[in-house]
């Protein structure tokens, strides 16, 4: 049960943080269209958890939660979200794209993009005859994109090391999946690059870290790629504040909420005897540990004009005229 | 000093480069077994395997978004898009990732790579393989853009191109790769963002990129036996612009022209035109002259092809009447 808590414990902490995030996008602290990932801990945890620090990710536009389990640390990724210094990209990021190298983490808000990019990682990582592998997350919508299609098989063609990993939430903004997925499983899809159907429910977070430790243990051998759908449920709406009531009934995400997997990791937990005090207690350290955090976040700097235009303007040499506004030399 | 093909001095490049570093690569359509469409890489999969040249599914978004993934990982790819028609299907991942990730990852991530294509009419391909796109990079804040003209200038470019940690965007242009020039046989680098004077004249400064470099010299000949002197400029790298070498130049010419196969329409010939207005307005005997393509597809017969884009006789005609207009302190042609 010890592996069940720690588990839990990871995706207490990313329920909380999200959250807490949500509250600071009403607050108009975090500015731009913020993702809510309620419901999809599952995923991040088990799949997310389950990378070693030289093994890459590529995450999407809703990526908070990817990234601090991928070891993103929560101050360099809520920081990033409020536009700060001390984010992952200086504060020039924001909430949808980020990218922090030195956890190998990297995302971006156009869907579908990184399945192509999951690519050129995974090669160079074969080529450098390394055992790393690169981990590209996206969500149901992405897989109608050219781009994963195009990926997928350049990925299966030249056996590259990536575990795709298509996180349904069973929305693609506002359309219910059944309705824009031509196949009733989306990992049906693999077959189609020779790869194996997997799919695996993600709300059981032991089922979804099972799943991909082979999956990753299988990418090392250079077996890969692998293509995993991770069904899950987006219990908030695609953005804080979308019109829900337009695309789903509030009677499913009442169902919803009786399978997600913070509620269902906590029941067997209690089941096989685990004392609810210590798992109280465990979600008083998280709150106390997020309000610290938001604390030293408020007082952090927002970047200058300078770092806007400075990785823009790079020297070149002997570039007849460079720097300043006048002349952004890229 | 050996007189190479503008193809060959391509491969001498990737030859050369390839065999400096072994993070240096070449991705896409057919660049292995028969060496890229115009030859540019024959001989090379035999000689540095299929780690370094890569042949590769028609996939022009995912071998793209391959080549970032790679550059961010430490490699140098370059990453052949065999039409610049097609560079369509690459453009989020040129456009939304190789320009910003250096910025969004606040200078972390370098991006050594090249994407490396060819456009330009004269081979009759009609309007979806003659297209001059170069102005949608240029646009693109994070790119840095080059045209070369000449085998000596694209050897020079594109080892500075592969060498470079910024995305590239490399346009080579398809009536150009069987042109010969002298290449010589000791290394030698051109530097990104420095233009070439071609010709050195004194009553015109004509700025032309890529196969009209050519025209623009030709015409520029028939000219002197008319009396006039022209100096022909090739920016070679259209973003970061070498400013200073076409602003020096116009304040001694006074006249100006632009000659380029894209049309002028929301086109780069545009930037250089303000470019010159801004800095040269005191020094100009008249306002500056864009001659460019139509704004049209390419039509399929090589008649009208021709009729679309300029010509050397088509510059020389442009040139005479812009060097027989004379224009008041107020403005106003005379």
């Amino acid at each position: 049960m010890d592996d069940l808590k720690k588990l839990y414990g990871e995706m207490l902490l990313l329920r909380h943080f999200d959250q807490q995030c949500m509250d600071l996008k009403k607050k108009d602290i975090i500015y731009s269209g913020y993702h809510p990932y309620e419901g999809q801990e599952g995923v991040a945890v088990g799949f997310c958890g389950a990378l070693r620090g030289d093994d890459v990710l590529l995450s999407t536009h809703r990526p908070h939660c990817h990234a601090v389990a991928k070891g993103c640390t929560l101050e360099a990724v809520l920081t990033e979200m409020m536009g700060r210094v001390t984010g992952c990209s200086g504060g020039l990021g924001g909430a949808m794209q980020f990218l922090a190298p030195e956890d190998n983490f990297y995302c971006g808000s156009v869907v579908g993009s990184n399945v192509g990019l999951a690519t050129g990682f995974a090669m160079a990582m074969k080529q450098n005859k390394t055992d790393s592998v690169c981990m590209c997350l996206f969500g149901d919508g992405a897989s109608n994109h050219g781009t994963f299609h195009e990926g997928l098989n350049l990925a299966a063609i030249w056996n590259l090391p990536v575990v795709f990993v298509c996180e349904n939430n069973q929305f693609a903004e506002a359309m219910p999946v059944e309705e824009f997925v031509s196949c009733e499983r989306i990992s049906a899809r693999a077959k189609g690059y020779g790869l194996e159907e997997i799919t695996v429910d993600a709300n059981d977070v032991e089922e979804a870290r099972r799943v991909a430790e082979e999956a990753i243990e299988k990418c090392r051998r250079g077996e890969g790629p692998v293509l995993i759908e991770a069904v899950t449920y987006r219990i908030k709406g695609h953005y804080v504040g979308d019109p829900e009531a337009t695309y789903r009934d509030p009677k499913d995400v009442e169902a919803a909420r009786e399978k997600e997997p913070l509620k269902r990791a906590k029941e067997k937990l209690l089941e096989a005897g685990v004392d609810e005090a210590e798992l109280d207690a465990m979600q008083e350290a998280v709150v106390a540990k997020l309000a610290r955090l938001e604390t030293w976040a408020l007082e952090q700097e927002f970047p200058t004009l300078e770092a806007a235009v400075d990785h823009v303007g790079i020297a070149l040499e002997n570039a007849p005229e460079v720097r300043g506004p006048q002349s952004l030399v890229l | 000093m050996p007189t190479v093909t503008f193809g060959e001095a391509i491969r001498q490049a990737y030859d050369e480069e390839m065999t400096r570093d072994k993070n240096v690569c070449l991705i896409g359509e057919d660049v292995g077994r028969w060496g890229s469409l115009y030859r540019s890489s024959r001989g090379l999969l035999e000689k540095f395997g299929p780690d370094q040249i890569k042949d590769t599914p028609i996939s022009e978004a995912a071998i793209a978004g391959c080549g970032v993934g790679a550059a961010a990982m430490g490699m140098r790819p370059i990453v052949e898009i065999m039409y610049i028609d097609f560079i369509s299907i690459s453009m989020d991942q040129i456009v939304n990732h190789a320009a910003k990730w250096r910025q969004l990852s606040n200078g972390k991530v370098k991006l050594p790579m090249v994407f490396k294509t060819q456009g330009g009419a004269g081979r009759r391909n009609s309007s979806q393989h003659s297209q001059c796109l170069e102005n949608w990079f240029v646009y693109v804040p994070g790119l840095i853009t080059v045209m070369p003209s000449t085998p000596y200038d694209v050897k020079g470019l594109l080892k500075s191109a592969i060498r470079d940690d910024n995305p590239v965007v490399f346009i080579e242009h398809k009536s150009l790769y069987f042109d010969k020039g002298e290449v010589p046989e000791e290394e030698y680098l051109i530097p990104l963002g420095v233009a070439d004077v071609k010709r050195v004249g004194e009553d015109l400064t004509i700025v032309a990129t890529s196969w009209m470099v050519s025209f623009a010299l030709k015409a520029a000949e028939q000219l002197q036996e008319e009396g006039i002197s022209c100096e022909v400029i090739d920016p070679r790298t259209l973003w970061p612009l070498d400013k200073d070498t076409i602003i020096k130049s116009v304040r001694k010419t006074g006249r100006c022209m632009v000659v380029t196969e894209a049309s002028a329409e929301g086109g780069w010939s545009g930037e250089v035109s303000s470019v010159v207005h801004e800095h040269c307005f005191s020094d100009l005997r008249s306002p500056v002259k864009r001659h460019c393509g139509m704004r049209t597809g390419i039509p399929y017969g090589p008649t009208l092809e021709m009729q679309c884009i300029p010509s050397a006789e088509s510059i020389a005609g442009a040139a005479r009447d812009l060097v027989a207009q004379e224009v008041t302190a107020a403005g106003a042609a005379l």
